[in-house]
Order: structure tokens, then C-alpha cells, then sequence
């Protein structure tokens, strides 16, 4: 009797459960499972937002146009924003990693914490402001007038030179890394932290009397049991940097030539919402889908077998 | 003697390092606040003076009212305020029932529904943007609040979090409210809820903070005027047919104010490790 009345119990428990979880359920099902299914779909047809008549159906057509080998030298193809966007996501997430695990290095080694609190804040200050305000503080910088040319020719005294930061193409990019590193450079620095941190303290204790110094220490065990935040912050930042956007526009907004910074997503919305090719950039959005999944289970795998036990 | 002067040398590349990152860091920031008070001619004078001739401000009457008059930026900084607050509040009320569900109940599919969910992190909103114009357009909302905050209702990450919290939730007080009568809803508004003030704390700030920056989306749906974004309004700024530096700063800076009135008030939130998480998505 008892027993039964129980199961009751745990049945009714299951409903509410299940009624608890289903809005979400719900909102992904529209939000995220369909469109990306959608996505997949649309890129087989030649659907453009205006025309009235049923999408044709062209299988790979959209696709074969993308990856079409006469288009690569077209400054605006898809080539290019494949280009544009691996140069910038090195060029960015490299440095990214390597300032920022420096300076999580070197910020735990300080004895002082009003000193080390001062620094994280500062580090991250870039983070709390909007990649869109972060675009326009260094437009300005690199007006020609601006203190970017005044900056660099005091440091390298060569007077009166503009380095036409916003104009070249690889200054071009070298600019959007500028901003885009400055941005993201304090999230990174906070994650390796609270990584350093959760390493306990004695295992640097033994190797002090074991008689390692600060250098072998870092190399032998700071390092190897930091690799998975390593390998997290890796991924994560190029994941990041693939879908880079708000400083492009930003930067194409405010007059720049688009051809070296026509990034991925840049391209997607170009020719998605501005000129209405919807399953051109459907397919578009599948490539980068598939480029940052194949990333995301590198991810994994290289996590997976790094489980660090202390 | 050797010895020391290595540990010298050391110390001084060190501090230089850090030196150099955090003038690399707070000049920029520094530069806005400092030319948002000046002509656009003092801000691109060589060199730079550091110091500003007093306030200029028709900056900020500018940056308000816009270029043609019309006050449109508080508006735009309505709207900002608008969908930030509303998704921040439907990611907490959404993100701590579905975590609350998952944590707390045994039902059958529970992990396959809680696998399928983290699946969604990696789909990036810039891999979905294309069809759920199209959603848009279908259902007629462009240019409406619920076109800009339909897409980010919840996030998998905030249930993520609400679940790993709530697990260690102690059950017997759940337990108890049953046998005192309590419905299941009653448990979660009356007694969940109010337990989870940290992760309700963290998450509010990352949804906000998601669509106070958020430029991409309003950019699709959002070609009315009146319906645009802060993010919008500051990049039609920046175009170069209008560009007026120390304006542009104004409105830069304006815009900025409530992140960072929020960071320095709520630091610990902004330096925990799950802030950094959220930029995955958005």
C-alpha cells in the first residue's frame, strides 16, 4: 500500500519536473535546434528575401560558388573572409594567450593584494566597456592626427610619418588585433588566475625545498597542471576571434576599405541582409558552424585526456 | 652581489611588463573620458594635451540629440535598457526553473534533455542569425521589442549554472514544504528562488551586459529609428559622414557609465571565473 502510494508520489514528482523543464525546451526547440536545421536547409535552395516565387533547389550550388577557385582573387569573396579571418584569429589569439598567461604568471607571484586586486581590475577595465565603444575609442587613436602616428614615431622617432592605420590593408588588420586583444586581454587574465589558483600551494612548497627555483618551478609544475586552462583558454579565444564582428563594422562603418577586414560573420551579414542572398549566407553560416564545431571537439578530446589530479 | 643584481634586473623587467600592459590598458579609457570634454580639433591636435581646457559641452548636447535634433539617443538608450533588463530577468526566471526541473526531479529523458540543452552552446548565435531573420520577418517583428529579445530569452549556461547550484541544494527542505501542503510552484517562487541570490546576482549581470553589447542582432531586426540600440546609435555615430570626435566620445562615454558604475560596485561578480564563460555566447 505504502509502497504504492509512493510510486504515486514519485510519478506526480516526474510531471512537475517535466513541466518545469519544458519552456526551455521549448525556446531552444525555436531558437537554436530549428534555425540551425533551417540553416543547413536553406543553403540547398537559391531563397533571396525579395523574389515571391518558391526557392529553387540547387544543391550544392550555393557551396560550389563559395569554394569556386576563379573567385579567389575577388577582393570580397568568401576566400578572402576565410583569409581575413584565420589571419586575424592567429593573429589575435596567440598573443592573447601568451600576454595573458604572462601577466597571470606574474600578478600570483605578487605579495601585495591590494597591488594584485589593483591590477586585475585595471586588466580587465578594457572588458566592462562595449566592443562597440572599445571600436570608437581607437578609431580615434588612429586618426591620422590622432595618437596612435604621434604614439609610434615618438617610440621609433620617426617624425610626421602616418602609419595609415585605417587605410592599408595590413595595418588594416593589424588594427582591428590591436583593438580586439586591448578588449579581451582582462577576461583571460581573470581565467588563468582563478586556474593558478585552484593549484595548491604545498606542491610549490615541495619543490622549493626540493631546491627548484621560480623558472623550474613554472616549467615543471605551474605549466603542466595548468594545461587545461591552457587548452581552454586556447579554444576559447579562437572561438571568439572566428566570430569576430562588432569591430569590423565598426571600423568599415567609419570609412575603412572593407576587402582585408571582411571577416566570416562580416561577410554573412553583407550578403544575407544587405543584399538578401539568404541561402548564400545560409551557407556561409554552415562553413563557420562546422569550422567552430570541428574546434569545439578538439576541445573536448584534448580535455577529456587531460584530467588533472592533484 | 651577482645574485642580487640579477634579482634587481628581474624585478625590473617585471614591473615593466606590468607597466607597460596597464598604460596599455586605463590610457585608451583615460583618452575617452579626457577628450570627451574637448573640441574635436584639441583631440586630434599634435601633440596630445593630456589635460583638458575645461568641459566642452556641446559633446553631450550633440550626443544626445543626435544629428538631426531629434533626442533619438534616449531613446536608443531606453530601448538598451528595455530588452537588457527584460532578458535579464526572463534568463533568471527561465534559467532557474529549467535548473531547478534538472537538478531537483527524476524524470525519465532528464539527460537527454539536459545533454541536448548544453548542446546548444555550441551552436554560435553568428551560425543562426540568417534563419531566425527570416523567423522575424515571417512573424512581422522587426522593429519590435520582442523581435530584439525573442532569441535570448535564456541560456544554456545560466541553466548550467543554476543546476550545479541547486544540486547541493539540501532536498529535505523540499521535502518539508510538501508535507506542509505547499504546491510545486510555491517551492520554487517561495523557497528556491530565494536561495539562489549569488547565482541569480552573477547571471542578471552577464544577460544584461550581453545585450547592452550587443551590436549583430539589433542590426538585423532593428532598422526603425526609434527601435534601435545603444550599440546602434554609438556606430551611426562613428560614421564618417558625420563624424565629430569629441561628440562621439560623449556618446561613448555616456554609454559606458552604467557598465562601469555596475563593476565597480559589484567587482566580485565581474572577476569570478563564470564571467569570463558567458562570452561564448552573444
Amino acid at each position: 500500500m505504502g509502497n504504492k502510494k509512493y510510486k504515486g508520489i514519485e510519478k506526480k514528482q516526474a510531471r512537475w519536473g517535466f513541466i518545469f523543464v519544458l519552456p526551455a525546451m521549448l525556446f531552444f526547440s525555436l531558437f537554436n535546434f530549428y534555425p540551425i536545421l533551417n540553416a543547413f536547409y536553406t543553403s540547398f535552395f537559391d531563397k533571396r528575401a525579395l523574389s515571391r516565387r518558391a526557392p529553387k533547389f540547387i544543391g550544392l550550388g550555393n557551396y560550389e560558388r563559395l569554394f569556386r577557385l576563379s573567385t579567389a582573387g575577388n577582393p570580397l569573396s568568401f576566400y578572402n573572409s576565410l583569409k581575413a579571418t584565420f589571419i586575424f584569429t592567429l593573429g589575435t589569439f596567440i598573443p592573447l594567450l601568451v600576454m595573458s598567461l604572462l601577466l597571470a604568471v606574474l600578478v600570483s607571484y605578487l605579495k601585495n593584494g591590494r597591488v594584485k586586486k589593483f591590477l586585475q581590475i585595471s586588466y580587465y577595465a578594457p572588458a566592462v566597456l562595449s566592443s562597440v565603444v572599445a571600436a570608437t575609442i581607437w578609431m580615434i587613436i588612429f586618426d591620422p592626427r590622432g595618437l596612435g602616428n604621434q604614439w609610434v614615431n615618438t617610440l621609433f622617432n620617426t617624425p610626421g610619418v602616418d602609419h595609415r592605420w585605417l587605410v592599408d590593408p595590413t595595418m588594416e588588420r593589424l588594427s582591428t588585433m590591436v583593438i580586439y586583444f586591448w578588449k579581451y586581454i582582462g577576461y583571460f587574465v581573470i581565467l588563468f588566475i582563478t586556474g593558478l589558483a585552484s593549484i595548491p600551494p604545498t606542491l610549490y612548497e615541495a619543490s622549493l625545498i626540493d631546491g627548484a627555483n621560480k623558472n623550474q618551478t613554472f616549467w615543471r609544475i605551474t605549466l603542466p597542471l595548468l594545461k587545461p586552462t591552457v587548452v581552454l583558454v586556447s579554444v576559447m579565444s579562437m572561438l571568439q576571434c572566428l566570430k569576430t564582428f562588432s569591430t569590423q563594422y565598426m571600423i568599415y562603418t567609419n570609412g575603412a576599405p572593407r576587402a582585408a577586414i571582411n571577416v566570416i560573420t562580416f561577410n554573412i551579414y553583407v550578403t544575407g541582409i544587405q543584399e538578401q542572398y539568404l541561402s548564400r549566407a545560409s551557407a556561409m553560416s554552415v562553413v563557420l558552424f562546422v569550422l567552430m564545431m570541428l574546434l569545439t571537439l578538439l576541445q573536448f578530446r584534448a580535455t577529456k585526456s587531460e584530467n588533472v589530479d592533484y | 652581489m651577482l645574485i642580487e643584481r640579477r634579482q634587481i634586473l628581474k624585478n625590473t623587467l617585471v614591473w615593466a611588463v606590468l607597466g607597460i600592459m596597464l598604460l596599455f590598458t586605463l590610457v585608451p579609457i583615460l583618452f575617452m573620458v579626457v577628450s570627451s570634454m574637448m573640441t574635436s580639433r584639441q583631440i586630434l591636435r599634435m601633440p596630445f594635451s593630456w589635460i583638458p581646457e575645461g568641459i566642452h559641452w556641446p559633446n553631450f548636447t550633440k550626443a544626445i540629440k543626435g544629428t538631426d535634433n531629434n533626442y533619438m539617443y534616449l531613446r536608443n538608450i531606453l530601448n538598451s535598457l528595455i530588452v537588457s533588463s527584460t532578458v535579464a530577468v526572463t534568463t533568471v526566471g527561465l534559467a532557474s526553473l529549467t535548473g531547478y526541473g534538472l537538478a531537483k526531479f527524476n524524470f525519465r529523458g532528464r539527460n537527454t534533455v539536459f545533454m541536448m540543452i548544453m548542446g546548444t552552446m555550441m551552436i554560435p548565435f553568428e551560425t543562426i542569425m540568417i534563419p531566425l531573420y527570416m523567423v522575424v520577418m515571417l512573424l512581422r517583428i522587426q522593429n519590435t521589442y520582442l523581435g530584439l529579445i525573442l532569441p535570448f530569452l535564456v541560456s544554456a549556461f545560466g541553466i548550467f549554472q543554476m543546476r550545479q547550484y541547486l544540486t547541493t541544494f539540501p532536498t529535505e527542505f523540499l521535502d518539508a514544504a510538501r508535507v506542509d501542503g505547499m504546491g510545486e510552484f510555491g517551492i520554487y517562487a517561495k523557497i528556491v528562488l530565494p536561495n539562489c541570490k549569488p547565482v541569480i546576482a552573477t547571471l542578471s549581470i552577464l544577460a544584461f551586459r550581453s545585450q547592452w553589447d550587443n551590436l549583430l542582432w539589433p542590426l538585423l531586426v532593428s532598422q526603425n529609428e526609434k527601435m534601435k540600440t545603444i550599440p546602434q546609435y554609438i556606430s551611426m555615430f562613428a560614421d564618417e559622414k558625420y563624424t565629430d570626435e569629441g561628440a562621439m566620445m560623449a556618446a561613448a562615454l555616456i554609454a559606458s557609465l552604467p557598465m562601469f558604475i555596475l563593476f565597480m560596485s559589484l567587482t566580485k561578480y565581474f572577476l569570478g571565473g563564470a564571467a569570463v564563460y558567458e562570452s561564448r555566447k552573444g
